[in-house]
């Protein structure tokens, strides 16, 4: 599903960067559920980019869906992306865009029929509970509402692998439950999931393996 | 439902807003108009002074009454020779009166009114012929001592100003559209920055270079051609009264040159316009348009370079 070796990350460079990930080495399975955990700073986002093709390893092997994405092309990375979700820890909503609009992008951008497009994106804003507020413009939401938004954008492809920075962090309890019961189904599925979080009691909660960052390096990968 | 298909967060509207490029193309491209228009109409009143009518050719026959070799006078076999030439558009032998009038100023100063005078025969040539050199051993024949005299010093001249006009004119052309190709490379660069954040989201949705590129592109282009059509339209007007002033010195026979024109007419319009000068308005707003893809299409896939 997705394979790391040895991948090293610097933040701007390799020399003068900012170290932020050393020698990683990774082996996930399809339809594999794992919580990233580490403190703050120690480099859960920088390896989830590094998964969502958003940045290039400084070294090392990284292979995702079958791709070994240092030596492939741009066309396929972009083609790869399209199977990728990504939940950002800072949403990145296009605030002149509508709800709608903002959940329908990846759909758009794969051209999609648009009654297709309408039917979906119905469906996904039904099930985060927001289906009320597709016009409304993101900034108009709150954290936890545009934090949903987020999600919804992420899952509405289906992705093969679905990647989420700290997505409960601005949900209420029942919402993060509810959330924790969508992956365990995506996963059930065949998703891949990748969840970053430094909320212990969300993962005590809901247990599952584990890969675990202290200042760029891996502390324990155990399952 | 089609309103929607571009909701990808580009905002192209506001990336690159629809007065400021179509404006600044509007302006070059009646610049290169101007330049364009300059160069043809150079090189049209070249053609008319070099091989025009206003190319007029001078045969001087010594001893014009002498008997020829065959039958009739010297002057009269020339003529004969020059009237079935072909080529020829004209001969026409200069009256005793025009010749005296011409000469005038030397005579009185000499006071000498019955010196010998050659006959003169001022031949006509038809546009783009020099049909005079192989003529010149039959007339030497004939007419020992014959002159032939072709005013190439004026022509050579012209044509040399000719030339250096149109370099000039393709001069201005080429820094023209350097400084459009610089205008559009700015104005995408600018639009790329107020979008980064779209851009670099829709990129991680998996948008293509080329759809990205494609998107700003067709816009720009669509916006040059705007803006050609806008200076080509700008530049028309001027060009006409342009041509009107010129077309008595550009048409290629005296009878154009000196025909009134009928203002209502627009095929009096097209005589006196060159055709070259047409095509060039016609081919400018395309011409922006690609221009303006092509570079944009460039400039947006070097800037894509810098998200992996
Ligand atoms: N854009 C950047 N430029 C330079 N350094 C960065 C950048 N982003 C992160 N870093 C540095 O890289 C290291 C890892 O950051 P990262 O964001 O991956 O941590 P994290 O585990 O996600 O933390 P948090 O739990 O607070 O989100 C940190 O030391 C951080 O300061
Ligand atoms: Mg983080």
């Amino acid at each position: 599903m997705f394979r790391l070796h040895d991948v090293s990350y610097a933040h701007g460079g390799n020399r003068a960067g900012v170290a932020a990930l050393s020698h990683i080495s990774l082996d996930v399975a399809q339809g594999e559920f794992r919580w990233l955990l580490g403190p703050s700073g120690a480099g859960k986002s920088s390896l989830l980019s590094i998964l969502s093709l958003e940045v290039q390893a400084s070294a090392g092997m990284v292979e995702i869906l079958g791709v070994p994405v240092m030596q492939a092309r741009r066309s396929s990375l972009a083609r790869l992306r399209r199977r990728i979700g990504t939940v950002w820890q800072d949403f990145r909503l296009l605030p002149d865009l509508s709800v709608f609009d903002n959940v329908a992008l990846p759909l758009r951008l794969q051209h999609r029929a648009e009654d297709e497009i309408a039917h979906e994106v119905h469906a996904i804003m039904k099930w985060v509970g927001l289906e009320s507020r597709l016009d409304a413009r993101p900034l108009q939401l709150s954290g936890g509402e545009q934090q949903r938004v987020a999600i919804a954008r992420a899952v509405i492809y289906r992705p093969a692998l679905l990647l989420a920075d700290e997505p409960t962090n601005a949900l209420d309890e029942r919402q993060a439950g509810r959330l924790m019961a969508m992956f365990h189904r995506l996963a059930e599925l065949g998703t891949t999931i990748v969840v970053a979080t430094h909320n212990d009691a969300i993962v005590e909660k809901y247990p599952a393996p584990a890969i675990e960052l202290a200042h760029g390096h891996m502390v324990r990968d155990y399952r | 439902m089609a309103r929607r298909r571009y909701h990808d967060g580009l905002a192209l509207h506001q990336a690159l807003p629809g007065q400021f490029l179509p404006f600044l193309v509007a302006a070059m491209s009646f610049l290169a108009a101007l330049a364009l228009a300059g160069g043809i109409a150079a090189h049209g009143l070249s053609q008319r002074w070099t091989h025009g009518a206003g190319a007029v050719t001078t045969v001087q026959v010594p001893g014009p009454d002498d008997p020829a070799a065959g039958s009739g006078t010297r002057v009269a076999a020339v003529q004969d020779i020059l009237a079935h030439a072909p080529g020829i558009v004209a001969a026409h032998r200069l009256s005793d009166a025009e010749l005296r009038g011409l000469l005038a100023p030397w005579i009185e100063q000499t006071g000498d009114a019955s010196l010998p005078l050659p006959a003169v025969i001022e031949v006509h040539t038809a546009a783009g012929q020099d049909p005079m050199p192989p003529l010149l051993p039959r007339l030497e024949a004939i007419a020992p001592g014959v002159l032939v005299e072709h005013d190439s010093v004026w022509s050579d001249r012209l044509a040399a100003l000719a030339a250096s006009l149109q370099a000039c004119a393709l001069l201005a052309v080429l820094i023209v559209m350097t400084v459009a190709v610089c205008v559009v490379m700015a104005a995408t660069r600018a639009g790329l920055q107020t979008r980064r954040q779209a851009i670099a989201l829709i990129h991680s949705l998996g948008a293509m270079d080329s759809y990205i590129s494609g998107r700003f592109a067709s816009r720009v282009g669509l916006l040059a051609l705007v803006g050609g059509l806008g200076g080509s339209l700008a530049a028309l007007p001027m060009l006409l009264a342009m041509s009107h002033l010129a077309a008595p010195f550009s048409a290629m026979t005296d009878a154009q040159a000196t025909a009134p024109m009928d203002w209502r007419d627009p095929r009096a319009w097209a005589d006196i316009v060159p055709h070259a000068l047409l095509w060039m308005l016609l081919a400018l707003p395309p011409a922006a348009g690609i221009t303006g893809w092509v570079t944009t299409q460039l400039t947006v896939r070097a800037w894509l370079r810098r998200l992996p």
